[in-house]
């Protein structure tokens, strides 16, 4: 009479039905494990040997490591050449630039989704993911097109009487920098608009009806809101463009070196596999170091974030 | 018409309660959330868990759905031990705060959900979900989705979703939260007569003691993890367990006496009978207490304020040694006798209608 | 007097800069692409501006270089096989940070992120070298299993941001109406979780067709994806082919874009 209160267990239910709900009902880690598998395989263990390559002498016979011995040879040598020196300074500077760049032109696009109407959120929202679904040497090959000898700019200047040579833009740092600015542009908007759409509108309101200006609102309530975003967006930029290296190759022509193209040519052409794991780690570590730099300067804008759930 | 279950007969039968509580502990990490619960509910009983949030109440309710696991002691439905059987097995149905209806199926689909994940399918199924849905008035409702309805008619959805697989027990988990104050008292005696006219017997869970009241036959109060007193609405009120109890339900005047040989000296000069010795509290509703003209008694205060809810009058009076109470009288006339700043004496109407507590 | 007072000179100056700014970064976000699709149309064999006839050449010309239609074909598959890898490894592994109750669901959520967090090329270097290591050489399939790994953060993250705001009653009233763990995920998760599925699926995919960085390091000597044949092409031509190729893409671009809006909505996507 007892176990008729339970309804009974439905019969003829598959292995792998058993197996899923034994695997699901423990709520544990199982459903991870192939994806915590495969990200051992193919992204830790590659790390770890990276790691070692850098930091051993090799030698590499039809592309088959044949010996291996532990050396710091290869790190020295890059800490002391100064073509080392030279690039990642480069490719510091190009990134920075591009990401401060990215922060001017970007923000006033999210001021305006800020204060724009329902159709403006939209519009903006359209031009900005727009991009991101187009690859990336598509969007570097419109300034080739752009700034080429015969492209947009010169022809149009030519057109008007304003010049009589094509101006050469192609090919020089200025060119990198355009296309630079322009093709991360998205991925900095992106993040501030998430940030703005979260923003309460009252506080605006509140701010103007408390007699600041629009321009005041924007410094004193609007800026130090979206610090988070401008983090975020920030890292996002740097990581990006610290690490591209189809803008530095497409738009700098071939002797535009930074720490990508440089990497590129180690390991795709010169198949110097030590070579390029150093510079790989170096690559790696700088761009970790100038994002801890941005994550502390973003905290302490954001102190008054800290705390609520304490 | 729901169909009555075909093992209730046999049940009323037996003294085995429908759910039987037995010393159910839970903790998490450090923090003891249940300690000792115990309660039984009989066939058809509404018990309503009240108490304030963190005491414990959810808690113990999903330690019956089997959401959780109690650490300690069981969980008994018919006699039968329900620790070993998963959430979906057991005989329970649970209308959740949030009424969690499926929001991608239809009215109907929602209703039919437990009948299928059981194998019932064609005219039976049909069959059940129309009387389900004509058991909540909701039968012209079947093909509009959840974000179609108002709330009320989407907590009786929920209702009906769980009436559809007759369970056993029906566990509410606040279920008129989500509803505005208006609509709120007509959804509870709705739901109380419908829960008792289909016989069902039901666990409810809430924080407003006003729908404690008035849905439950029986209300269990929980403190920090442990149930002070269980018992129907009016012992409840009128004789509550412990100071916790009569501070919770009601409005209540607490104040300290001292109790020797079986009696404690009440101010007014009477005095009640009590087992407690030693240093006690007294506590009186306030319509247990009255006023009176200064001179007429010993026990003297005066009125800080007063106002009149409908036919009440409700007095805040200061006593002379400094103890704020509430008085509370029916009103005559047009004024009220007595006017803040008045002297007043005060007086208990019913000395065993008073409760006497150890000295907390 | 007051008409005056509603905004200072400041404010008209600031805002009015502020808005010229927006409007001129928004201006080069398209201005590019559609200069690209005008140029694609033109009758000249070099690249120039403005354009001096219509044609449609180029484009049927994208369709007969075979070495163009099969990298096409190889980023497709690229893309579908990232895709389904990201779905079937990045759903579980959701489901595990969102609904766990182990210790170390942050950690597991930390961990799928630090792949993405990595420069692509530096993945794309490490897992050549590893590869080269044990004997397996760039591949099709190395690619695809290298880019899933590089992007499954994406996939589920917007999954798991899905699953932390549903409801959790709606499980735990699924199980409570007498379904299996399976039987629920099957009839409520699974369908609610479908928006957020879809429009990482979109991601996944357009990362898988388009990506470069880690792309470059572990393809197949045969098997080239599109950007590793754009990046030769745009580098040692300068006919209108890449702007048809460019223009193909765009359209592909509007048409996931309407995909993924259809989805789950255009507002949704910025998470």
């Amino acid at each position: 009479m007892t176990d008729a209160a339970v309804p009974q267990q439905i019969s003829g239910r598959g292995l792998g039905e058993r197996l899923i709900d034994a695997l699901l009902s423990g709520r544990g880690i199982w459903p991870a494990v192939p994806a915590i598998i495969v990200l051992m395989v193919v992204a830790v263990v590659p790390f770890v040997i990276l790691l070692s390559l850098g930091f051993s002498n090799i030698v590499v016979s039809r592309g088959e490591i044949v010996s291996q011995t532990f050396s710091l040879a290869h790190l020295t040598n890059a800490l002391t050449d100064p073509l080392y020196w030279t690039t990642f300074q480069r490719s510091l500077n190009l990134a920075l630039t591009t990401t401060l760049l990215c922060l001017v032109f970007g923000y006033p696009v999210a001021y305006l989704f800020l204060v724009g109407g329902k159709w403006t959120k939209r519009a903006i929202l359209i031009l900005t993911i727009a991009p991101l679904l187009t690859s990336g040497i598509v969007r570097t090959y419109a300034w080739l097109v752009i700034l080429g000898g015969r492209g947009v700019v010169n022809s149009t200047l030519m057109n008007l009487g304003l010049i009589d040579q094509p101006l050469r833009i192609m090919n020089t740092h200025w060119a990198v920098l355009i296309g630079m600015v322009q093709i991360h542009l998205p991925v900095m908007i992106l993040p501030l608009i998430a940030v703005m759409s979260r923003h309460d509108s009252r506080l605006v309101e509140a701010s103007a009806n408390l007699g600041a200006s629009r321009l005041a609102t924007l410094r004193t309530i609007v800026l130090p809101l979206s610090v988070p975003g401008i983090g975020t967006g920030a890292a996002l930029v740097f990581t990006l463009s610290y690490t591209t290296f189809v803008v530095p190759q497409l738009l700098g022509g071939g002797n535009y070196l930074n720490a990508a193209t440089m990497i590129y040519e180690q390991v795709v052409f010169s198949l110097e596999w030590s070579k390029g794991s150093v510079s790989s780690l170096i690559l790696m570590v700088t761009c970790l170091i100038v994002l801890v730099a941005i994550a502390l300067v973003t905290n302490h804008f954001t102190r008054w974030t800290k705390g609520r759930d304490a | 018409m729901m169909h009555q279950h075909p093992r209730t007969a046999s049940k009323v039968a037996s003294s085995v309660p429908v759910l039987r509580i037995g010393a159910v502990g839970k903790q998490f990490g450090a923090t003891k959330v249940l300690e000792k619960c115990s309660l039984d509910v009989d066939e058809g009983e509404i018990v309503t868990l009240l108490g304030p949030s963190g005491c414990g109440k959810t808690t113990l309710l999903r330690c019956i759905a089997g959401f959780l696991d109690a650490d300690q002691g069981d969980v008994r439905i018919d006699g039968q031990d329900m620790g070993p059987i998963p959430v979906n097995r057991r005989p329970v149905g649970v209308v959740f705060q949030s009424y969690a209806l499926f929001p991608h199926m239809t009215v109907a689909r929602n209703v039919a959900y437990a009948l299928k994940m059981q194998g019932i399918r064609g005219a039976e199924a049909d069959r059940r979900v129309a009387g389900a849905l004509a058991t909540v008035s909701l039968q012209d409702f079947g093909d509009r989705y959840p974000s179609q309805l108002s709330g009320g008619q989407q907590q009786r959805v929920a209702i009906a979703r769980v009436l559809v697989m007759e369970p056993r027990v029906l566990l509410l988990d606040e279920p008129f939260n989500a509803l505005d104050a208006k609509l709120r008292s007509s959804m509870q005696v709705e739901l109380r007569q419908l829960i008792k006219r289909l016989g069902l017997t039901a666990i409810f869970v809430t924080h407003d003691q006003e729908e404690a009241l008035t849905m439950s036959d029986r209300i269990a109060i929980m403190r920090a993890g442990r149930i002070e007193q269980a018992a129907p609405p009016d012992e409840i009120f009128d004789y509550p367990a412990t100071a916790y109890v009569a501070d919770f339900i009601g409005t209540s005047n607490f104040w300290k006496a001292s109790a020797a040989g079986g009696t404690v000296p009440l101010p007014d000069g009477q005095r009640r009978q009590t087992e407690h010795s030693g240093d006690v509290q007294i506590m009186a509703r306030p319509h247990n207490l009255k006023l009176a003209e200064p001179e007429a008694g010993e026990w003297r205060g005066h009125v800080q304020f007063h106002r009149t809810i409908g036919a009440l009058i409700e007095y805040h009076v200061e006593t002379s040694d400094g103890v704020l109470l509430q008085v509370a009288t029916m009103r005559q006339e047009r004024a009220a006798p007595f006017d803040d700043g008045a002297a007043v004496s005060l007086h208990i109407i019913d000395p065993t209608y008073c409760a006497v507590y150890p000295a907390s | 007097m007051t008409a005056l007072r509603k905004y200072s000179l400041g404010d008209i100056f600031g805002v009015g800069l502020i808005f010229a700014v927006g409007l001129f970064t928004l201006l080069l976000l398209v201005a590019p692409s559609i200069i690209v699709v005008i140029i694609s149309f033109d009758t000249r064999a070099f690249v120039s501006f403005p354009p001096e006839g219509f044609t449609l050449r180029w484009y049927a010309e994208v369709f007969q270089q075979g070495e163009l239609v099969e990298a096409m074909a190889n980023s497709l598959q690229v893309g579908l096989t990232v895709t389904v890898l990201c779905i079937l490894l990045g759903v579980p592994t959701a489901l595990a940070c969102a609904r766990g109750r182990f210790k170390g669901t942050t950690a597991l959520s930390v961990f799928v992120l630090v792949p993405h967090m990595v420069p692509g090329i530096v993945l794309g270097v490490a897992v050549l070298f590893a590869g080269a290591l044990v004997g397996v050489s760039p591949s099709i399939w190395l690619q695809s299993i290298s880019i899933t790994v590089f992007i499954l953060a994406v996939m589920v993250r917007t999954v798991q941001s899905r699953l932390v705001r549903l409801d959790p009653a709606l499980e735990e009233a699924a199980a409570n109406l007498r379904a299996t763990p399976f039987q629920s995920l099957r009839t409520v998760t699974f369908p609610l979780l479908m928006p957020a599925i879809l429009a990482g699926a979109v991601f996944t995919f357009v990362e898988g067709f388009d990506n470069l960085s880690v792309a470059i390091f572990t393809h197949g000597f045969r098997d080239r994806p599109l950007p590793v044949e754009l990046l030769a092409l745009v580098q040692y031509t300068s006919s209108p082919l890449v702007a048809a190729v460019s223009g193909v893409q765009i359209v592909l671009a509007i048409a996931a874009l309407i995909a993924v809006s259809l989805s789950i909505g255009l507002d949704n996507v910025n998470e």
